[in-house]
Formats: structure tokens, sequence, C-alpha cells
């Protein structure tokens, strides 16, 4: 998580991007059998492959309504609509999770983009996060149990847990935008000079700064403290852990990057200064996991 | 189907109402859909005109000299709130194209009798636009930081230095371009520069800055290098050199003045595009709710519901606002009241809506991103939220407020 965050401290995009695009085999070669490690996983340079996780809907993993039905054949059908699936279009593999509807537990099964019934509708384009080109990913396929990742009998707890560190990740990018965007916005309060001051000097300048300050650090602790449940292995509580963690970190970055967007004001707002970038990044990445159960609508005033 | 409080009318006249009404259908059906072309281009549909003309009520347009509003009951600050946010909930391109500029607005407060016939007069009359330069680099809200200097030589004026964000700078017929005329002296030694486009040293760097958002909105980055204007186009001033008696009908401050009574006009471009947000999303979440659970989609509800109840009350205080400038009453409190409250808080709406929709909510597929990316500006431009802060602490606390 320090590394995500501090890789999203450079770009928010090019580091999820990167992360997202090693995502299928971090997951992949954590929970695949021998065999499968072999056939998905080669010595050699690794097809790009991804992991297609969210639903929307403010579902948590535990509540996805992709399918995932094993047969007494051993046939595996999986059914649903994953979105926001980074660089679906380009993969050679989806690793999709979606819930066994058996044992209401996650599941996932891997599958070849020219599996029939898969359907990847191209990226439209998005306010930010180009280089993820997320797409929507529907999916409506009869498969060999071969693709159930990790066999019949995986661990389904270890699932959920990588299943939760690639959700926290985004609450690291936030949060590292997030300090970005306020050193940035710092530097320049203390070499703007307005009304014979630098503009640092005014409070209405200083204390959004010092606020937002605030909020990271908090954000970042919550954020630590999920992956350190995770860690620990308490399923219950990480689940609902990483969903406060991630609403409350997108939260954060929204607010904080428009911080610093009004603390440059115009500046802020033209291409020639990297927090209008960021200002787009934070709500990109905030969509992506929002439960409208963990935050709520706030007026300014 | 998510059930949506009743629009309020506010005490409008019902022409002035069914004149909003019109107007927000045709800007959704007509305007909406160039939305994207808008932003990607940076520049307004090429055939703008045209789409304007499909409108079914009659709006003021430079391009179109002799269309005027309609007579309402309402004075004129109203009905311009009311035709702002109407226009814009569609999407706020028309507003800039439609915007014959604020340059002869300037001259017209600050002029003498033969600038505002040479200037302000014409333009009035239809057919061109006007630019305005005041910002640089190294300011915006402290305006007394002007750096670009007029330099007299005989019975001629040279300019030199750099304005950013002027409003149609590398199209209009001419730019209104504050300057200093003796920088140690102060604000008191900062004019207004009539340059007509073409004049030697009249150099656009950036005919279009690359915003965050109103991309189409044409705002420029002007240089101005041993610029040579006559003596007679410093507002105020005749050839012969500055009046003996006092030019000008209300001088620099009336300048602002008119800038303070359009700041309420700002918040209703704020509350047009996030009324926008919430109704497009109302809509395609409707269309979704048994994605929901009955919890969550209690709460989207009821999320609807709070973010129509604030616009409101961003309304209540532009309206507030603009009655009182319409009979004469208003101060520097009221304008800036309603322009704190409406942007940051439509700021918030959209994002809201945004996050309502999940993962796919800040993709192009809706145009909320963009009006997200469009509104961050309404609370910069014509006083940040801060200045506006400062305005009314000051009104509360006159002197002691620094």
């Amino acid at each position: 998580m320090t590394a995500a965050e501090n890789l999203a401290y450079g770009d928010p995009g090019l580091a999820l991007t990167g992360l997202w695009s090693e995502s299928f085999a971090a997951v992949a070669s954590h929970h695949a059998t021998p065999d499968q490690r072999r056939r998905w996983l080669p010595a050699s340079v690794a097809p790009l492959a991804t992991v297609a996780l969210y639903e929307g809907f403010g579902r948590s993993p535990r509540e996805y309504r992709t399918f995932i039905r094993v047969s007494p054949d051993g046939s595996v059908q999986v059914s649903g609509r994953k979105v926001a699936v980074p660089l679906a279009g380009a993969a050679e593999s989806i690793l999709v999770v979606g819930t066994d509807v058996e044992t209401s537990r996650l599941r996932a099964v891997v599958l070849g983009a020219d599996t029939p019934g898969l359907r990847v509708q191209a990226d439209t384009g998005n306010t930010a996060l180009g280089a993820a080109a997320l797409a929507r990913v529907d999916i409506d396929v009869d498969v060999t149990g071969e693709h159930l990742l990790g066999g019949i009998d995986t661990d389904r707890t270890a699932l959920e847990r990588s299943v939760n560190r690639l959700r926290l990740l985004v609450a690291a990018a936030e949060i590292g935008t997030s300090q970005r965007a306020i050193d940035y916005g710092a530097k320049y309060a203390t070499e703007r000079i307005a009304f014979g001051r630098p503009i640092a000097g005014f409070q209405g300048v200083s204390f959004r700064l010092a606020e937002a300050q605030i909020r990271v650090d908090a954000a970042r602790l919550e954020m630590l403290d999920a992956a350190d449940l995770l860690d620990r292995g308490g399923a219950d509580k990480a689940d609902a852990a990483v969903t406060k963690a991630v609403n409350y970190a997108g939260e954060v970055a929204m607010q904080s990057t428009r911080d610093a967007v009004q603390v440059l004001g115009g500046h802020g707002f033209v291409t020639d200064h990297p927090v209008e970038l960021w200002f787009r990044c934070a709500v990109a990445l905030a969509v992506l996991d929002t439960d409208p159960l963990c935050s709520s609508f706030e007026a300014a005033l | 189907v998510i059930a949506r409080r009743e629009r309020r009318d506010f005490g409008l006249s019902k022409s002035l109402t069914e004149y909003a009404a019109a107007l927000r259908e045709w800007s959704v059906e007509a305007c909406r859909p160039y939305a994207r072309e808008a932003d990607s281009r940076h520049a307004p549909p090429s055939d703008w005109p045209k789409i304007l003309d499909t409108a079914p009520v009659e709006f003021p347009r430079w391009d179109r000299p002799g269309q005027h509003y309609p007579d309402f009951e309402e004075g004129h600050w109203v009905r311009e709130l009311v035709f702002e946010e109407s226009l814009c909930y569609g999407d706020p391109w028309p507003q800039w194209v439609l915007s014959p500029g604020i340059g002869h607005l300037v001259v017209d407060a600050m002029g003498t009798d033969e600038q505002v016939e040479r200037w302000y007069t014409p333009v009035i009359g239809g057919g061109s636009q006007t630019a305005f330069g005041l910002t640089e680099p190294h300011f915006g809200s402290d305006t007394s930081l002007v750096a670009t200097t007029a330099t007299r030589d005989g019975d001629h004026w040279v300019l030199n230095g750099t304005k950013m964000y002027c409003s149609l700078g590398a199209i209009a017929a001419y730019a209104v371009v504050f300057a200093t005329t003796d920088k140690p002296a102060g604000p008191s030694a900062i004019a207004a520069f009539v340059i007509p486009a073409g004049t030697d040293g009249f150099i656009v760097a950036k005919a279009n800055e690359s915003k965050l958002g109103i991309r189409s909105a044409q705002t420029a980055e002007l240089r101005f290098e041993n610029c040579i204007i006559p003596l007679d186009h410093r507002l105020g001033w005749t050839s012969e050199g500055e009046p003996a008696d006092k030019p000008g009908k209300s001088g620099r401050g009336g300048a602002f003045a008119a800038l303070s009574n359009n700041r309420p006009n700002i918040s209703a471009i704020a509350v047009g595009i996030a009324q926008a947000s919430v109704d497009v999303a109302a809509e395609v979440l409707a269309e979704r709710q048994p994605e929901f659970t009955p919890e969550r989609w209690s709460v989207v509800q009821a999320e609807i519901t709070r973010m129509d109840d604030a616009l409101d009350r961003a309304r209540r205080l532009n309206y507030r606002a603009q009655s009182a400038a319409d009979r004469g009453t208003s101060n520097r409190s009221l304008p800036a009241m309603a322009k704190a409250y409406a942007p940051e808080t439509c700021e918030r709406v959209i994002r809201r809506c945004m996050q309502l929709l999940g993962p796919e909510g800040a993709s192009e597929e809706f145009l909320l991103e963009k009006w997200h990316r469009d509104v961050k500006i309404l609370d910069i431009f014509e006083g940040t939220g801060q200045i506006q802060r400062l305005i009314v602490a000051r009104g509360l606390m006159g002197a002691a407020v620094n």
C-alpha cells in the first residue's frame, strides 16, 4: 500500500495502470494450482491479462452478482457484468471474480478473451485514467472446470483477501494523489504573492490545505489499518474496513484535489499545472468503489 | 422512478416561468447534443448560429442585431439569472458563444461620451464582441498588482506586458486592457485602454488556453510588445489628454460594481449545470433501481432530494441578490453570498451524482464528467470563493477584517 501511494504521488493514472496490469499475475500466482500456474503464468514475459472486479451499485465483493455455478459434470457457468475493467480490450486473459451460487462465497475464473459469451465493450473514454482503458465486460459463458482459479477446493478466505488488497490499492492511490496535490498547493501558496504577502498567510488558503492534510493523514491511517486487518486474516472485519477506507480515501481525494485547484486559482484550471489532472483522477478513482452507505452528499455551506 | 419535489417558481411571473421552461427544454434537445464536440474541439460547434436559430424563444444575440428578450415584469438582473440557469441546463457551451464580452461595459463605465459613442454604442447595437484583459500570470484576485505598463510617448501610449484569461481575446474587435501608468504609484495609476485587434505589438500568445473545463470558451493569453495606441484610447481621456472634469459615468469603481452584480449569474450557471447532473443521474439510476439493495436505494433517493434542496437554497440567494439589484438596493454582500454558495456546492452535487452512477460515472458515456470539469472555474473567476467570503466578512465586521 505504501508503494502504491508513493507511485500515485508521481502519477495516479500510470501508477494504477501499472499495478492493475500486474494484478492478474499477483492474484493468479497466489491462488492457481501448479498446472494453472504453468498455463497462465509462463516463466517468460506473461501475456497481458487483467482482473474484473467492480460491479457498481455499492456492492462489496460479498455482494457481487456475477454468478459462478459449478455443475455436477464439472463444467462452470459464469454470468454477470463487470465494469471499469482495466485494459480489458487488450487483455488475453481476464480473471473474473464472482459469487459461487452454491456457497455464496467468492470464486474466480480465468477466461480467455476469445471465450464465446465474453463480450468486452470498448472504452468510451474517461475523465482521467486514460492509460487504464477501462471497459465493460459482459459475461455469459460455459467453460470447463480447468478455468476455476485454484480448482474446486480453493481457499476462499485467501481469495477474499487478495480481492480486498486490490480494492485497497485504489485507496492508496487516492491518498498519494491527495498528498501530491496538497504539497503542490502548499508550495504554490508560499510563493504566490497577493495583497502584500504569500497567500499562505491567509487563513482562507492555509486552513483549507491544513484541513486537507489532516484528512489525508486520517485516511492513510485508516487505509493502513485495513491493510493490517487483511494481513492478520480477519476476513469479516477486513471486508467492511476496506470498504470504509476506500470510500473515505475517495472523499478525501476529491476534496483535497479540488482545494489544490482552488489554491492555484486560474493557474489550477489550466493544463500548464498538473493539479487539474489530479482533480480528474481523484473523482475517476472515487467512483470505482463508492458505497452510498459510506458517505453522503454534503453541501459546501 | 425517483420521486422529485415540485419545481418551485420562486415568485417569478408566469411569462418568465414559461420562458424558462421553453429555454430549458430547447437547450437539452438542441444544445446538449453538441456538448462533447464543443469540449473536444475547444471551440463551439462550427454551425452554432444555426443551432441557436432553432430556439423557440427570443434572446439577445450579438451576431443577430435586433434580437432581444421579450418583456417581463421582472427587472434586468432577475431575468438574466433565469436566462443563464435555463440556458446552461442543456450545457454551458451556448453561454460562452452568446456573450458579447465585457470590454464595452468597461468603456461605458469609464469612458468619455465620445468613447462610449465610439466603442460602446455600436457593440450594444449588435454585430461584434469585445475582449477584457485584467488578469496576469502573477496575479488574479489582487488587481493592484497590474504589471502591464502603459508609458506615454508624446501623443501615444506604449503598452508592454502579458495578460491571461482574456475572454474573447483572440477574436474580439478590440480588447480593453488594464495597465499601470506608474507602477510605484500603486492602484491609482491603473487605467484601462482600448486596443483594437490587429494593432502592431498586440500579440495573441494563445488563442484559447488549454483548460480543465469550459474548453469552448475562448480565453486567450495576450502579449503586448511595444504596442502603440493613440492618447484617446485610454478610457476617460481625449486626444488632448485628461479632461478637467471627471470623465466617465462611474469610473473604475463603477466597472467593478457591474462585475459584482454579475456574480449571481455565475452562480446561476453552476445551478443550471448541477441541476442537469441531478436530473440525468436520477433518470439513469431509476432504470437501474433493481440492481441496488433496498437499503442503498433509499439512500440514493434521499440523496437526490437533498441535492435538489441544496440547489433551491442556492437559487434563493441568487434571486434575493438580483431582486435587490433590480430595485437598486443591492450591496456588495448579497451577490457575494450568492456566488460563495452555489459554485462549490454545485461541484459537490455533480461529483456525488458521478459517485451514485458508480464505476462508469466518470466515463465519457455521460456528460457529468464534463460538467464536473466545467463547473470548477465558477468558484474561481469573477472573484474566488475566498474573495466572496472576504466581502461577506467585511459586510459583517468592517475594517476589522483584513
